[in-house]
């Protein structure tokens, strides 16, 4: 489709871009002491719009200028996962105390050009257009990152994540570079129907190309072993950002890496689905299993040992990608409709326990565990959501999280491929429970009943009390969710 | 003609690479790198890749390393000292590394060259002229044309953000 038909399909991210453009504008112009509020007001109205356009966007899978991107109902259901997360981290960020001293104007409109890059993620058909949404997302979360100028951990952790980001880039352009080089083009079907008829001497090249990419791919979703960046990022960053990198540009890792591997090596083009073909001497599926298992038991291990909530929640997300890649190893509709299953569920219950963690924060100025002693007697129902994201978080029924694991084992048992896999992953879930239950310890156990209580701003114990809804609800009763992923399931492909 | 020029314009690139890792001294590291670019663009040229030759001296050897040029002399990088810690039985696993890679990469450029002799490249003399860069960049490749714009104006405000003292 040409460029100025496609703009009518591109109306959410335009939304996003001109909104960015006005909110720099008006943070030149107005110079009033609300300007925060305003910026803030300004962002949210633009999310409200992009939404709106992205409901009315009912048409069939299509793709637009000239190729580039996919319009299709998966773009879109990640593209819900990216408003979503990102919306409720606005609602909450006014009342974060770690960002007091600093004016968030230019937090907020960095936080909207990172939706913009994760957009684009969702919908890349190109290698170049691959880049440069994984580029926006990171350079905008480097930024945010560092946010806290005067704190030497947000410091150190903007620059951790740039020298990571930067090599990692460097690798996974190489990879692109030679998988340019086999194919002779930057559109994914134009390399799949490439690669079907490369000369056999090149299979080395595209090995090496594989595993470059999947190493750039691999950084954005924290795979082990380059999650190295992850529990320090985590940490140093502001905790409104933090659970928002463990959220939103995981998914867009995950849909990207997906949809783009899943067209150039997987053997069916139609659906993108089907299984991973091996490259010669490199089984991919295997591949990815043993990421999987690294993933899963490095994450959940180092966790154990951490005394900061945040760093602990860092490896637990390093954990759950590594659950989710579990699916990954097999790619068929069952695989990709469990791991979309899983990072909706993700979504509320990881944003739900770091929302906890800021309130602690607001409190307390720490993150230890320590600070979490007696929660459950100051703060009974914020202490109550934390217990049921935990449990979810850790796969214990009757939450979400439970059914999300549920999903995901059950793709490894039907396929009946990576048994080992599947034992691992419940393994792993189990030394989970021991570190996700330590907080619920400290909460509930550790501290006699004092009769103080303490509260936050209504608007941060509201959205903890509605980010606990969908857990239970899901737990019981996730048909909706799940007809929701099946109709989601739909890709471009060129042959439609 | 173009045999013979080839030969030496990659004998100079290699020569200059080889000043930029050994030289001692930052300022003459910049100016070989700066001749090494040159050399590059001359091979572009024999290539027929007018465009991207021209480039590559514009960008590369104009803007870029007159930049690193202006940085090294600014911050008043001493010549380097020589130090022993680089091979040391404590990092052997270095070595490893960098064996691993070499061979990696050499595997990759043998595969290349044996499938370039039995199947050579077409020959895409005309490909890579300024009016089909222009052209293809004006409509097939307008979006990431665009995205790149706005990718440039992240990092910069970013940049700005960071770098200011007072926020």
């Amino acid at each position: 489709m040409s460029n100025i038909q496609s703009l009518t399909y591109f109306l959410p991210e335009l939304i996003l871009t001109s909104s960015a453009m006005v909110i720099i504008l008006t943070d030149v112009f107005f110079r009033g002491r609300n300007r925060n509020r305003l910026i803030w007001l300004l962002s949210l109205v633009a999310l409200g719009i992009a939404a709106i356009f992205l409901l009315l966007q009912t048409t069939p899978p299509d793709a637009i200028f000239y190729g580039a991107l996919a319009v299709d109902p998966y773009s879109r259901f990640f593209k819900w996962i990216f408003l979503l997360a990102t919306v409720v981290i606005y609602v909450v960020s006014p009342y974060s105390r770690e960002l007091d001293n600093n004016p968030r104007h230019e937090y907020y409109l960095f936080m909207l050009l990172v939706v913009f890059g994760l957009f684009l993620m969702a919908s890349a058909l190109d290698l170049i257009i691959v880049y440069l949404s994984i580029e926006i997302v990171s350079i905008g979360s480097f930024v945010l990152a560092g946010f806290l100028k005067q704190e030497r951990l947000s410091n150190e952790s903007s620059l951790k994540y740039v020298i990571y980001g930067a090599l990692s880039s460097g690798v996974m352009l190489y990879g692109l570079s030679l998988l340019f080089g086999i194919a002779g083009s930057t559109n994914v079907f134009d390399i799949q129907a490439a690669l079907s008829g490369v000369p056999d001497k090149a299979h080395l090249t595209l090995a090496v190309a594989l595993l470059l990419v999947l190493t750039g791919f691999g950084y954005k979703i924290a795979m082990v072993p380059f999650h190295f960046w992850t529990p320090d990022v985590y940490q140093g960053a502001p905790t409104t950002i933090t659970a928002y990198l463990s959220v939103a540009p995981k998914a867009a890792g995950f849909a990207l890496a997906l949809r783009i591997l899943g067209i150039t090596f997987g053997s069916s083009p139609d659906m993108n689905l089907g299984e991973w073909l091996p490259v010669e001497g490199l089984p991919f599926g295997t591949l990815i299993a043993i990421f999987s298992a690294a993933t899963m038991t490095v994450g959940n291990i180092i966790a154990i040992q951490q005394s900061s909530v945040k760093r602990l929640l860092a490896y637990s997300s390093i954990a759950h990608a590594g659950y989710m890649l579990m699916a990954a190893a097999i790619l068929n509709a069952q695989a990709v409709s469990a791991i979309m299953f899983y990072l909706a569920v993700y979504l509320f219950m990881n944003l739900g326990a770091f929302l906890v963690a800021i309130f602690i924060h607001n409190r307390y100025g720490y993150d230890e565990i320590e600070e979490w002693k007696g929660l459950g007697f100051q703060a009974p129902a914020v202490a109550v959501a934390m217990g049921i994201f935990l449990f979810s978080l850790t796969g214990l029924p009757p939450t979400a999280g439970f059914v999300g694991k549920v999903y995901l084992f059950s793709v490894l048992i039907e396929a009946q491929q990576f048994w080992w896999l599947a034992v691992l992953g419940v393994l792993n879930s189990v030394v989970s429970l021991y570190y996700y239950m330590r907080i619920l310890k400290a909460m509930f156990l550790d501290s006699e009943p004092t009769g103080e209580r303490i509260s936050g701003h209504p608007a941060l114990s509201g959205t903890i009390l509605l980010l606990m809804i969908p857990v239970l609800l899901f737990g019981v009763y996730w048909s909706p969710l799940m007809n929701l992923v099946r109709s989601s399931l739909e890709f471009f492909s060129p042959g439609m | 003609m173009t045999t013979i020029l080839f030969y030496l314009f990659s004998a100079l690139l290699l020569g200059a690479a080889l000043f930029v890792v050994l030289n001692r001294n930052p300022i003459y590291s910049v100016v070989g790198l700066v001749f090494a670019f040159m050399n590059l663009a001359a091979m572009y040229f024999l290539l027929e890749a007018y465009f991207i030759g021209v480039l590559q001296v514009l960008v590369y050897a104009g803007a870029i390393m007159v930049l690193f040029l202006f940085v090294v002399m600014l911050l008043n990088v001493q010549p380097d000292r020589p130090h022993p810690g680089l091979i040391h039985p404590d990092r052997w696993w270095f070595g490893i590394m960098a064996l691993i890679f070499v061979s990696l990469f050499l595997l990759l450029i043998g595969q290349g060259v044996r499938a370039l002799l039995t199947s050579p490249a077409e020959d895409a003399a005309g490909m890579g002229s300024v009016a089909d860069v222009g052209e293809a960049l004006f409509t097939s490749f307008l979006l990431p044309f665009e995205i790149a714009s706005l990718l440039l104006t992240v990092a910069l405000i970013g940049t700005v953000f960071l770098a200011k003292k007072k926020v």
